[in-house]
């Protein structure tokens, strides 16, 4: 039978069950292995270098060591918090310090990308990032009050700065809020909010005399993985875990919302409801991330701005392609933030930086014109 | 058997505006049928499809569908039964015409579930009907406005609905795509029995497709029933503000406008 497109009605008719799969395809594979492979260089040298040098086929061979790998001992040690058994310095060296950083890395670079992911959607917008919403400025306010009013609570930093986050993304939506939000209203209300914490914080700086600590809260601020331990892994694993998967389940609500609050409530959808609902798994990878390593800037907002490029902007092979493109950054970013200036290690958040700021200026001189989704 | 949508007494305003846009209103919409709905700028046409579809809650009044407040159904259950397409809608430009059309389906599939054989069904007749299956594949960025229109116009019919409203399906394309979008909203409503609502800018287009008419001025409805009884030169002159001769044609009555009423 004809059709007025001219085709033939039986050429082409895909059925469901050649369709479950198709959405993964060369580009985001490539996403895929090129993520992967960057962070096994990275790795390699992370492994590898520092003030105790070992050979990186001496390092992996110490990773694949069976007699590390099959211990239940050191797992528990690892995953549980036991005591570490006794192993050689090098297999101490790769297993208890070097390892858990890149873990750690991995695992802020994926919570990073996938919530700028979901904000970039919720706010249709592909210059809003983890910290549009007030995030990093209510995580560095409750720092500092930490450090300067309440100093007998430092052992809780990170949870501190999770609540902090956490708190400053519910006062920025109560703001945006009138009868419902807007993404514009949210992103004001972000920089609002942002402002104002952000003079608090200066104030409170001036307020600390001890040098050495404002470098520490400085060092904070910026995101550093320095110190990243496998206690910083075990804290981050299960959020990272339950926001990612939330994310992923998410992710035909996120393409849903890119066609504008309108027409996803044309279809059905409670908008309010569910941009609440993803704002807050968005802010819950974020703070995880912000526990672990402080407030890392531009892994979320370059990461996902990179992967729409190459996957197009289909919200399950955005995020996928994000969990290995975000741990791709981060992981080479803190290599060379470890080792570029060794002895001396710089915050990873000042390599992010370095990295996103020109990839944006290239982009602003090659499109005129970006920003809108 | 097609649907019914009938609206009483109903008041729709905007938050913060200073008098309700349309105020105590009682519409039926008769089934099956496409119903067109001209007015002046600012007549109240895009607020009343809102408010048809319940993007807009009414201050008063309600909305019917068979006999069921709308606004007592699940968002979803709504979905499934009636579809708005807003005038200008916009996407990311990566976008495929395929998958645009398969987020119609957004109301038909539980949360988790993945792509059935009726949603493919369903997104293949839409394709064909709005006449781009053969740009399925191609990004929303590249196409020109008024296939985009119709990719649109595909995921709405994709939602299967069994009452589609458009607000000014037609506006700002040429002439091949208006006749395009005008022709796939008759065999839907021919093969599947829709009922139609749409806000048309263009009153003798209006005349042409739909088997009826809502004329609005100034929010209330003026007239209201086939093209021939409603299209005369006292209401084009009362509402449009024009002198007008109505001729009757093979297609419709056709309009001659002629100068605007001091």
């Amino acid at each position: 039978m004809p059709r007025p497109d001219g085709g033939v009605e039986d050429a082409y008719e895909p059925s469901a069950a050649t369709r479950r799969f198709g959405w993964v395809d060369r580009d985001l594979l490539g996403v895929v292995f090129g993520g992967s492979a960057v962070v096994l260089v990275a790795t390699t040298l992370q492994l590898s270098f520092g003030s105790y040098d070992i050979t990186p086929v001496d390092a992996w061979r110490t990773l694949l060591n069976p007699a590390v790998l099959l211990d239940t001992a050191a797992w528990r040690a690892f995953l549980l918090g036991a005591t570490v058994p006794d192993f050689a310095t090098g297999t101490l060296v790769v297993w208890t310090i070097r390892l858990p950083r890149v873990l750690l890395a991995v695992l802020v670079g994926a919570n990073l990308a996938v919530s700028g992911a979901i904000l970039q959607a919720i706010t249709r917008n592909e210059l809003a990032s983890p910290f549009v919403l007030g995030v990093s400025s209510g995580a560095g306010l409750a720092v500092l009050l930490t450090v300067v009013v309440f100093s007998g609570l430092l052992p809780f930093l990170p949870l501190f700065a999770a609540v902090g986050g956490g708190l400053a993304f519910l006062l920025v939506y109560a703001i945006a809020w009138q009868g419902g939000t807007s993404p514009v209203r949210l992103v004001l209300a972000g920089v609002i909010v942002s402002s104002v914490f952000g003079s608090v914080q200066t104030g409170l700086f001036l307020l600390i005399e001890d040098i050495g600590l404002v470098r520490s809260v400085i060092a904070w601020t910026t995101g550093s993985l320095v110190g990243g331990d496998w206690a910083a892994v075990r804290m981050m694993l299960p959020w990272t875990v339950l926001s990612l998967s939330l994310a992923l389940l998410g992710a035909r609500e996120l393409d849903v919302l890119t066609l504008g609050e309108r027409t996803a409530s044309s279809l059905g959808m409670r908008v309010e409801t569910v941009r609440f609902a993803l704002s807050g798994v968005a802010v819950l990878a974020a703070a995880a991330s912000v526990a672990a390593a402080g407030i890392v800037g531009f892994v979320g907002l370059v990461v996902p701005h990179i992967v729409r490029r190459l996957v197009g902007s289909d919200h399950r092979r955005l995020l996928v392609g994000c969990l290995f493109a975000g741990p791709a950054l981060m992981a080479a970013a803190d290599a060379g933030a470890r080792l570029a200036l060794s002895p001396a290690q710089v915050p990873v958040g000042i390599v992010t930086g370095l990295v996103g700021g020109p990839y944006f200026l290239y982009l602003m001189r090659k499109h005129g014109e970006f920003g809108g989704l | 058997m097609s649907s019914k949508l009938d609206a009483t007494d109903l008041v729709l305003e905007y938050p913060g505006g200073e008098r309700p846009v349309i105020d105590g209103e009682s519409v039926t919409v008769a089934p099956g049928r496409v119903t067109a709905l001209v007015g002046p700028n600012g007549s109240g046409k895009s607020t009343l499809l809102r408010g048809l579809a319940d993007q807009l809650t009414p201050t008063a009044g309600e909305v019917l569908l068979d006999g069921r407040a709308i606004h007592r159904l699940g968002d979803r259950e709504l979905a499934r039964e009636l579809g708005l397409l807003e005038q200008e809608p916009t996407a990311p430009d990566g976008l495929t015409v395929e998958r645009l059309a398969y987020h119609g389906r957004y109301p038909h599939r539980g949360r988790f579930d993945p792509v059935d054989d009726d949603d493919v069904r369903a997104v293949e007749r839409a394709l064909s009907l709005a006449g781009v299956s053969h740009l399925r594949d191609r990004p929303l960025g590249d196409l020109s406005g008024g296939q985009r229109r119709l990719a649109w116009l595909a995921m709405a019919l994709a939602q299967d609905p069994d009452v589609l409203l458009l607000d000014e399906p037609t506006t700002f394309l040429d002439l091949r795509h208006q006749l395009a979008v005008m022709a796939a909203i008759e065999r839907r409503r021919d093969e599947a029995g829709t009922t139609v609502v749409l806000v048309l800018h263009d009153v003798e287009q209006a005349a042409r497709y739909a088997d009826e008419m809502i004329v609005l001025a100034d929010g209330t409805v003026h007239a209201h029933g086939d093209p021939e009884t409603v299209l005369t030169p006292e209401v084009l002159a009362a509402v449009f503000g024009v002198e007008a001769r109505v001729e009757s044609g093979t297609h419709g009555p056709r309009v001659v406008p002629l100068r605007p009423v001091n």
